[in-house]
């Protein structure tokens, strides 16, 4: 479904990617693991377009990402979480999710879609005209998670969404992205809670110094001595 | 080697300028002379504090202007003019330092704003306080020589280039230009940024005071307000860019093109010449950040690399 | 003593909703895109002359020429925005605001010579067969033309911020002010909106100069101060709401005409700079509101 190679990505004269490939198949939920400053994010950034790589290819259910400009990324069914949520602080729960379903395959049915959300969300529904600025860190995660579902997306990424979390709403969160993959959603999760992470996930990357340096499926990572010994300690 | 050649160079260009008045007898070009040395001082010093040091200062003009209400005064008071100059340029100074540490609060393009808004609040000012306007003694104006007042620029034009020159090539320079590209940067290496900063402002202003002072000794009558319009700091600001910020010949050689260009557009195109110049300025913004100094730069590395690349591949 | 005062107070605030409704248009593009457009100031002037030329010319009532100044800025916003802002939208915040500030100095030094070349130096203003109309209220004189740029003023701003909040094209403007990263990720895409708000802005700036034209005069010159004046008003209001910015625009209106009451006519123009200096001193980085996710 969605698949990179061979990434290269800068900031400016800086690079952070090193010929980045991986691939998230449909349907699975695949982890991206490593330590702070190893490129997780910017790898997020380079899919949906708001970094653009200087070299390799993206594709994304045979869409060339490169070409697709950033706006459009969403239309063809790719949403992203970022890091905090970055929910619209200034705005209502309401105008939030209302944006999410900006693109235009997703406006159509943005109705539907929030019920759906409601559904997963019921907190939302509660705090509907209350500006997203006065939520709870807890409660802006699950708008941002809530806003990112109202584009319709086949695929969702999020970045590291229990960072900063209380360890029951951790866990409630990652339970929700559970649902969400259920429902038929492929995920693909950056993560710093690197047990979690690689428990919840099918299949597991392991990112460093903008390298790829390990591959497999979450258990197997689990075991794997090196990752326990760097993240598991 | 090469610091010699342009010592040289700058040398013979000096007593080229000082020997003018001896074959120029025409004062129109002399005066046009006058204009030339004129923007020259106002853009380099512009540029010690605009381009070294990176505050871009958009209240030049209150210097140019408290040097040359100054200077008028105490020299229609009977000063010698050196003397009512150099108090001009003290003004300026003061002003500087008065506004000093509040003006360095500001970053960034808050400093700049914060600046324009300082030059047309003494704008204003000068135009309520003295709205006659200020025009020579008969006595000066029959002592009046155009040969006096083109040296006079001059004089100013090379102190402002000497000191510029000296700064940008001193410790407190390098310091200047650490604050310039990374002021947090430049704090943590244990420059002090403030310090640079005022000192760059201080320098700035004494120069504008000075090119103040003289353009009072020259220029017969004006309102007093003119030498505080905007337009000195505008062009000041548009003559360094164009010519290249932070170097020594960029604010010259912008400084030239403007009188240059003001004279070719007079053939046909005279009353549009703000335009034109608005036009460069805004291209050299966007496309041509280094201004002609950065481009001069630009093409002589390219041809540094294909000498290069040349060289290697006829001895490999 | 106080019957002066308050024609003066009044015609402080008619003159305030106009610095108002002049820096709502600067704000908007420059909460959304980070550029200081510092020509605001004379495309208010280009607005001012489009409708006097109109006038003029054609007779068309000053007014109604409103939505054709509209069109006129509108187009005139695009062009500068295509050619000249777009190109510094890579730019990191700072330098943004740095260059956009210089390239419209640049621009405002075009505007101010063509301006000066076409329609001389003179000042100008729209003379009406109603112009010299005006109401008495206990005593106090509110001249009609004034009364209806007010009204004018008010409504500009209340649709503007109808389409705001009520728009998924306003919703997309304000989610872009607040984190364009984010926006993007919604699909919005945020060089139309920076399009869009940009030429909002200068239609906003041209409505202003058209009711300059009619209640006051206008020049050449007179950019560079009313773009100063929509500066400070902009730090008086706070960014990101036109109500607080046209109470600025009112306090400004009102400091001016006091000032010109006790002190003299002639300090207009210097207590509104000062109080702007004021406010850049003691509230330097809260200034224009930047938010987190400016970068
Ligand atoms: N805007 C930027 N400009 C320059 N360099 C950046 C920028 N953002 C990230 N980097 C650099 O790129 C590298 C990768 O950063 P990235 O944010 O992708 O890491 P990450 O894996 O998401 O880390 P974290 O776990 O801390 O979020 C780092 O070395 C970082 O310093
Ligand atoms: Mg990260």
């Amino acid at each position: 479904m969605l698949k990179l190679t061979e990434i290269d990505t800068f900031y400016g004269d800086l690079q952070a990617l090193w010929g980045i490939s991986l691939e998230v198949r449909e349907g699975e939920m695949v982890s991206l693991i490593g330590p702070n400053g190893a490129g997780k994010t910017t790898t997020l950034q380079s899919i949906t377009g708001l970094l653009r790589p200087a070299k390799g290819s993206i594709t994304f259910d045979g869409h060339d990402l490169l070409k697709v400009p950033p706006d459009k990324i969403v239309d063809l069914g790719v949403s992203m979480v970022m890091e905090g949520g970055r929910v619209f602080a200034g705005m209502t729960v309401l105008e939030n999710l209302e944006l999410g379903a900006y693109g235009s395959r997703a406006r159509k049915e943005r109705f539907e879609t929030m019920e759906h959300v409601f559904k997963t969300f019921p907190r939302l529904k509660e705090r509907l005209n209350q500006r997203a600025g006065t939520l709870s860190g807890g409660e802006r995660q699950m708008l941002a998670i809530g806003r990112a579902m109202m584009s319709k997306p086949k695929l969702l990424m999020l970045d590291e969404p229990s960072f900063g979390l209380a360890p029951i709403l951790v866990d409630a969160i990652f339970e929700m992205v559970k649902g969400i993959n259920k429902q038929g959603v492929t995920i693909l999760l950056v993560e710093q809670n690197v047990r979690a992470a690689l428990e919840l996930a099918d299949r597991a990357y392991v990112i460093e110094n903008g390298r790829i340096v390990g591959e497999g499926s979450g258990e197997a990572l689990l075991s794997y001595e090196s990752v326990r010994s760097a993240y598991l300690g | 080697m090469k610091k010699n050649l342009s010592f040289v160079i700058a040398l013979v260009v000096t007593a080229a300028l000082a020997a003018v008045p001896l074959f120029v007898k025409k004062d129109s070009l002399l005066t046009y002379l006058c204009m030339i040395l004129l923007y020259v001082s106002l853009a380099s010093s512009w540029n010690i504090l605009g381009g070294y040091t990176g505050q871009v200062n958009l209240g030049h003009s209150a210097f140019f202007g408290l040097g040359a209400i100054a200077t008028r005064l105490l020299w229609f008071a009977g000063w010698n003019i050196l003397l009512a100059m150099l108090v001009g340029g003290l003004l300026a100074i003061a002003f500087a330092l008065l506004i000093g540490s509040p003006a360095f609060k500001l970053r960034g393009a808050y400093f700049t704003i914060g600046t324009l808004a300082l030059g047309q609040i003494l704008y204003a000012t000068v135009g309520n306080l003295f709205p006659q306007i200020s025009s020579m003694p008969v006595q000066d104006l029959i002592s009046y020589t155009l040969v006096t007042r083109y040296y006079l620029f001059l004089a100013v034009a090379l102190i402002t280039v000497l000191a510029a020159t000296l700064v940008a090539n001193s410790r407190w320079g390098l310091g200047m230009m650490a604050v310039r590209e990374q002021e947090d940067a430049a704090e943590s290496l244990g420059v002090n940024a403030f310090q640079h900063k005022l000192l760059a402002l201080v320098l700035s202003a004494f120069l504008a005071g000075l090119a103040g002072g003289a353009f009072a000794f020259f220029q017969i009558g004006y309102y007093p307000q003119y030498p505080f319009s905007p337009i000195w700091t505008l062009d000041s600001t548009m003559m360094a860019y164009i010519g290249g910020t932070g170097t020594i010949l960029g604010p010259i050689i912008g400084a030239i093109f403007f009188v240059v260009l003001k004279e070719v557009l007079s053939l046909n195109l005279a009353e549009f010449h703000p335009t034109v110049f608005g036009i460069l300025f805004i291209l050299v913004v966007l496309f041509l950040p280094g201004g002609f100094m950065g481009l001069w730069k630009r093409i002589k590395d390219k041809q540094q690399k294909k000498r290069e690349s040349m060289a290697e591949l006829s001895h490999p | 003593m106080l019957q002066p005062l308050a024609q003066n107070i009044i015609y402080g605030i008619l003159i305030g909703a106009l610095y108002g409704l002049a820096a709502v248009g600067l704000s908007l593009v420059f909460g959304v895109s980070k550029f200081l457009n510092v020509s605001h100031g004379e495309l208010l002037m280009l607005g001012g002359y489009a409708s006097f030329w109109v006038f003029k010319l054609l007779k068309i009532d000053p007014f109604l020429s409103i939505p054709l100044t509209i069109i006129f800025l509108l187009l005139i916003g695009f062009i500068f925005y295509r050619l000249i802002f777009s190109r510094l939208i890579k730019l990191e915040v700072e330098k943004k605001i740095q260059n956009s500030l210089l390239v419209g100095f640049g621009l405002s030094t075009i505007l101010q010579n063509v301006a000066l070349r076409l329609w001389t130096a003179d000042d100008r203003s729209i003379t009406t067969a109603y112009s010299g109309l005006s109401f008495e209220l206990a005593g106090l004189r509110l001249p009609a033309v004034r009364l209806i740029s007010l009204a004018i003023s008010v409504v500009a701003l209340i649709s503007l911020q109808i389409f705001l909040k009520k728009t998924f094209t306003g919703k997309a403007i304000r989610a872009t002010v607040e984190d364009w990263q984010s926006a993007s990720l919604m699909g919005i895409n945020i060089h139309r909106v920076y399009l869009l708000a940009f030429v909002i802005g200068c239609a906003l700036a041209g409505v202003a100069g058209t009711l300059v034209s009619i209640c006051y005069s206008i020049d050449p010159s007179m950019g560079l101060n009313w773009t100063l004046k929509s500066m400070v008003v902009m730090v008086l209001g706070g960014l990101g709401s036109m109500i607080g910015t046209f109470v600025g625009g009112i306090i400004l209106g009102v400091t001016e005409s006091a000032t010109a009451f006790f002190i003299g006519g002639n300090y207009r123009l210097i207590a509104g700079l000062l109080l702007f200096l004021i406010i850049l001193i003691f509230r330097p980085q809260g200034l224009f509101g930047t938010k987190e996710g400016d970068r």
